[in-house]
């Protein structure tokens, strides 16, 4: 294990009150990314994906949204204490966010000039001129055709992938180490999608800027990311890198989410199969593991005891948390074997597989 | 209603931005159309009073209680002073008065509004309850307390009509920003690290003027028919011989059996110009709000 790694996130809880009680939408996320490294993050819909980066930057949706325990640290440096006008400092600079919808996430009122030039001049001490130099720049490498007049434009004069170009601009204006994209390619066209991942890949590594990428497409993850996440309400139920995960994955939740998407290399006619039930509450408290109810493979024990993230192969090594070489880890009792990946459901009688 | 949802608006037209799009839309609104008349009739009255009145308002010019005729266009009143100037005169009034409280209205309004929904806490519980108070008074009586209070005179009268109508002004502003707090591109300038104050200021007041410019538009009307009815009330102008329309309609009222054609006229002065600003607040709402995009 290195010694730091560029963003360490421990024991991330998150808490939203509300008028039913608190829900408890992050409970104990810990993960590390290394520098220039891609991680992915899969899950389906509220399990804590967006929320996690959200506390990561610290724009919660306040009163209602708090980190309740847990470290996020950027180079070593704590940013869940940070003050607001320090944390600001950080936002842009250090950590830029992409979002989902490029449709609104621009002010309709401002020209792309000004929302650029904004961006540049909120971190550094340069002249209108200089920073415009840079916005043409930006626009050339993210791909604006004639960059100087369409400085000028609205954001309704561009097009939905356009828009999500200027996004990207604008997010790595500042050359930020770590940028997350929270679902950047959801909301545009199949092949407008691949573009702009096509260009979001070349960017951060020409620049050498982690990422986090965020997405419940798991076709993008399996072309971008080297180590993915997979979250199940509010926790991460399976890590590894991409390559192990979907050669080799554990979790019955993530043999779930494989075997309810299409495949091309798979027999003709096949069904695609859900995964039943729907995900806990989570207004309760959780109580052991938070799959269990849609778990084929649960045991007894699964209903009481909360399983850890421990490695697949029952390894004593040091657990790796970064890099090509980290270690596959899951949080299963009874994680599903080998064989039994392809039939979806447990092929033994009871207990199985121990480790 | 289908076809607009088939063929994107911004395709099918070039952009013209806007306030080009409002501009355009307002053109194909008929009542609208008709209010712009009777305000730029009610305006340039006002402006060009000293040029186009054929009398001093303040003189008199004739007999008493003419009726009208080729030299005096609306008669003559009581003192036999010119209608016609006098109603001009009091276009100017009306127009000085009602734009300038609307003005002091929105600048109290915005600013308290701002503050409120810009930093919310406490700071927006305080103002909001403050304009709860202000609201629960029928505006009225806050503005005829107002003037009592301060005494009679025509800056007196634009901030009477200014304080009561203000909070209106904060709520609307108010809640527009409220409603944009959440706004993807706010929540994306901040994740950009701008300051809570460009925020609100370059992202969020641009986004949430239209609503304040409706609701101006729409309050001069009334505060027109304010500044009358402060005038009948005998809160008008400090001078009682000041040609403002409320005032003259006291005088007028006296003698509605035998003479008319004063309150006809004058009350006709009032009746549009208010309905001007009515159509025209209507028509921007329709106009400017892109939901109601035809």
């Amino acid at each position: 294990m290195s010694d730091q790694h560029l963003l360490e996130v421990r024991d991330l809880v998150v808490r939203f009150r509300t008028h039913d009680g608190a829900v408890h939408a992050v409970n104990g996320v810990s993960f590390d990314l290394a520098a220039g490294e891609t991680l992915g993050v899969a899950g389906e819909s509220g399990c804590g994906k967006s929320v996690t980066n959200l506390a990561i930057v610290g724009l919660l949706p306040k009163p209602a949204g708090r980190v309740e325990g847990g470290s996020v640290k950027l180079e070593g440096r704590e940013l869940t204490t940070l003050k607001e006008e320090e944390l600001r400092q950080v936002r842009g600079s250090e950590i830029a966010m992409i979002f989902q919808d490029p449709m609104t996430s621009l002010n309709p009122v401002l020209r792309i000039e000004e929302q650029l030039i904004e961006t540049i001049q909120a971190h550094r001490e340069v002249t209108k001129e200089a920073a415009r130099t840079r916005a043409i720049e930006l626009l050339t490498a993210v791909g604006v055709a004639n960059p100087e007049s369409r400085l000028r434009s609205y954001p309704h004069e561009f097009s939905g992938g356009m828009r999500q170009r200027v996004m990207i601009a604008m997010a790595l204006a500042l050359e930020p180490r770590v940028l997350i994209a929270d679902e950047p390619t959801t909301a545009l066209d199949v092949t407008i999608q691949a573009q702009v991942l096509d260009l979001l890949r070349r960017l951060t590594e020409e620049r050498g800027t982690a990422t986090i990428l965020v997405t419940h497409d798991l076709g993008v993850l399996a072309g971008m990311a080297d180590r993915v996440n997979v979250m199940y309400a509010g926790a991460v139920i399976e890590s590894g890198t991409t390559d192990d995960l979907f050669a080799n994955p554990r979790h019955p939740y993530t043999v779930g989410l494989l075997r309810s998407i299409p495949r091309l290399d798979g027999e003709t006619g096949g069904k695609l199969v859900p995964i039943e039930g729907r995900p806990p509450d989570l207004i309760d408290a959780p109580v052991g593991c938070s799959f269990y109810a849609r778990c084929a493979w649960r045991t007894d024990r699964c209903a009481t005891e909360t399983p850890a993230l421990l490695p697949i192969d029952g390894g004593k090594g040091p657990i790796v948390t970064s890099g090509p070489a980290a270690t596959h880890v899951a949080a299963c009792f009874n994680p599903v074997a080998p064989e039994e990946v392809a039939e979806g459901r447990p092929l033994r009688r009871s207990g199985g597989a121990t480790r | 209603m289908f076809r607009a949802a088939l063929v994107d608006p911004q395709i099918a037209r070039a952009s013209r931005g806007l306030w080009g799009d409002a501009a355009r839309r307002l053109r194909r609104n008929r009542p609208a159309l008709v209010g712009l008349f009777c305000i730029v009739l009610f305006a340039l009255a006002a402006i060009l009073a000293p040029v186009i009145s054929p009398f001093d308002p303040y003189a008199m010019n004739g007999s008493s209680l003419d009726a009208p005729s080729l030299t005096h266009l609306f008669g003559t009143d009581l003192l036999g002073r010119d209608i016609f100037s006098r109603v001009l005169y009091g276009a100017q009034i009306s127009l000085f008065v009602g734009v300038g409280a609307v003005v002091l209205a929105l600048v109290i309004g915005g600013v308290l509004g701002a503050i409120a929904g810009g930093f919310g806490g406490r700071i927006d519980g305080v103002i909001m309850r403050a304009t709860d108070v202000f609201l629960s008074i029928p505006s009225i009586l806050l503005a005829i307390g107002i003037v009592t209070a301060l005494g009679r005179g025509m800056v007196q009268l634009m901030f009477a009509i200014a304080v009561s109508y203000a909070p209106t002004f904060a709520r609307l502003l108010r809640g527009s920003l409220l409603a944009l707090r959440e706004a993807d591109y706010v929540v994306a300038a901040r994740t950009i690290g701008a300051s809570r104050m460009r925020i609100l200021v370059r992202h969020m007041l641009p986004n949430a003027l239209t609503p304040l410019i409706v609701q101006a538009t729409l309050v001069l009307a009334t505060a027109i028919i304010d500044i009358a009815g402060l005038g009948f009330l005998g809160l008008g102008p400090a001078d009682p011989r000041t040609p403002e329309w409320g005032t003259m309609l006291v005088d007028a009222r006296r003698f509605m059996q035998t003479a008319p054609h004063i309150v006809v006229f004058i009350g006709g002065a009032i009746v549009i110009s208010a309905i001007g600003f009515n159509l025209l607040g209507d028509g921007l709402r329709e106009s400017l709000d892109p939901k109601l995009k035809r």
